[in-house]
């Protein structure tokens, strides 16, 4: 069976996409940008020593679930959410809810997915994905990173579903419960921004936000103290393109999508200040992908001694003074709105 | 960015970027992925040096093919140890072959699991020769070979099968 109703479609970044497929399907015509807009998903965060990760990385969006938990509290949406202890539990509800129509988001680990190329098969439990059939014992799924509907064994499914390690998907899924009759966009816009200003500017930790962006910029010369030799630099170096451009942010670590959200936001609230903004941060958008395509090409040259590192260390710190003064300004207008 | 300054192309791997388009409105494009676009080759030629060094350490008895997978699968010791459910010490320990030797059958099964390997490949290195260069099945692009290669899981958990066959020309 299949739930012949539901329309795929690719989005820029799994959890947003997901989001936003299921409200669609729900009758509630929404966009991927205000969906990320309104849960706070732009973000920045710096890990130079994280025993999760075998080499120093960062991310650019808020904690992974956190975009479903704001998007409920902020427009009134609800989702039933459940998760298991024992797979055959998981399976089995699973299995219950497609065979009443209703389309499921499912969390996984993105490794055990044979579909996705080998070059991009990671482990990682936060990835996003649709659940809306089952044929013979294949499941039928939408994932936004990919053009067409795909099959998926029912076994890599659930190794998938019921990986371990740091946060594990515990066969969580979720799907909606319930949208409210009317919604107020405008309080759930500023309330969006309100966070993600607070989280760039004001967050008391210092590896995360602006603050984040400049240890970064300081802490990449020491990346070759963390490398096997200069093929693994290099392929850790080229990463920080796959973080920014690849892995699911729309461009320039979902800054592109982030400014299609505030020029969305200027016109529901009449806010000609917040379509300037989304204009800048485009702009900003444009330096992170110079920065990602510098480090693309030094890696791939090999062009890696402290030069070009201190090179790409001021690209980065460049970033974090501009993003400070833009969330300055964006946090003025919104507090004003 | 502007719409034209967006598109690169690589079928294999599409991506949704936004865009500035024509009209001044900012929205949503569907490209090939930049960096598969120009460096996928790249991406290749290191894999395969990793995995032939690796090899090598592993035939001289360095390290155990814990380790070998490990490194070519990007996993921190902590991480592979949550998955695997032991402590990140017996890890360490399993990534040296004398003390590999003591892991049990039911670790094994817990490892492969994590490295999505049958558990006999934990004992074995599966090669193909491609001009005389024996290359890993487990890093080949398996899709682009005369043969098809499957190594299938079972019923039974400690048994997969392999499946060697001429694909259709």
């Amino acid at each position: 069976m299949i739930i012949e109703n539901f329309k795929h479609k690719m989005a820029a970044h799994c959890e947003s996409g997901t989001i936003t497929s299921l409200l669609n399907h729900a009758g509630l015509q929404i966009s991927e940008p205000l969906v990320f807009g309104i849960s706070s998903g732009l973000f920045f965060g710096y890990f130079h020593k994280m025993k999760s990760f075998p080499f120093p990385t960062f991310i650019v969006r808020n904690k992974p679930g956190q975009m479903r938990v704001n998007i409920t509290k902020r427009i009134g949406t609800k989702f039933n959410e459940y998760s298991f202890h024992k797979n055959e539990d998981g399976t089995r509800k699973l299995d219950e809810l497609l065979q009443n129509n209703i389309p499921i988001a499912a969390q996984v680990d993105f490794f055990y997915l044979d579909y996705v190329p080998s070059w991009e098969r990671v482990h990682i439990n936060v990835h996003f994905m649709v659940i809306i059939g089952k044929e013979d014992s294949n499941y039928i799924i939408s994932d936004s990173y990919f053009p067409e509907l795909i099959k998926l064994k029912a076994n890599s499914l659930e190794n998938s579903r019921f990986a371990g390690g740091s946060m594990s998907p515990k066969g969580f899924i979720f799907n909606v419960a319930d949208i409210p009759s009317s919604i107020n966009y405008e309080a759930a816009i500023i309330k969006g921004i309100k966070k993600v200003c607070f989280n760039m500017l004001h967050i008391p930790i210092p590896f995360l936000g602006v603050k984040g962006i400049r240890l970064f910029a300081k802490k990449i010369v020491e990346w070759p103290n963390f490398a096997r030799d200069i093929e693994h630099l290099s392929h850790e170096i080229m990463k920080i393109n796959i973080l920014l451009e690849d892995q699911g942010t729309g461009g320039a670590g979902f800054r592109f999508m982030y400014a299609t959200f505030l020029q969305e936001a200027a016109n529901i609230l009449r806010k000609q200040e917040l379509g300037d903004l989304s204009r800048q941060l485009m702009e900003i958008g444009d330096g992170w992908r110079e920065l990602s395509l510098f480090a693309a090409r030094i890696g791939k040259n090999r062009d890696l001694g402290p030069e070009k590192l201190k090179q790409l260390s001021e690209l980065i710190l460049n970033r974090a003074e501009v993003e400070e003064n833009f969330f300055i300004k964006l946090n003025n207008v919104i507090k004003r709105a | 960015m502007k719409e034209k300054e967006g598109i690169a192309n690589c079928p294999e791997q599409q991506v949704i970027l936004y865009v500035e388009k024509e009209d001044g409105k900012f929205g949503p494009i569907q490209t090939g992925s930049y960096l598969s676009a120009n460096y996928l080759d790249d991406y290749f030629y290191k894999r395969k040096n990793l995995e032939l060094s690796l090899r090598k350490r592993v035939i001289d008895g360095e390290i155990s093919l814990v380790y070998y997978y490990t490194v070519l699968v990007d996993l921190s010791i902590s991480e592979l140890a949550s998955r695997v459910g032991i402590s990140k010490s017996r890890v360490k320990k399993h990534f040296e072959p004398k003390h590999f030797g003591k892991c049990s059958v039911e670790e094994l099964r817990k490892y492969a699991k994590v490295f999505n390997v049958p558990v006999a490949n934990l004992l074995q290195i599966v090669l193909i020769n491609i001009d005389d260069n024996p290359e890993s099945l487990f890093i080949l692009e398996n899709k682009t070979l005369n043969i098809s290669i499957e190594q299938n899981s079972t019923g039974n958990p400690y048994l997969s099968m392999t499946k060697i066959e001429e694909r259709m020309k």
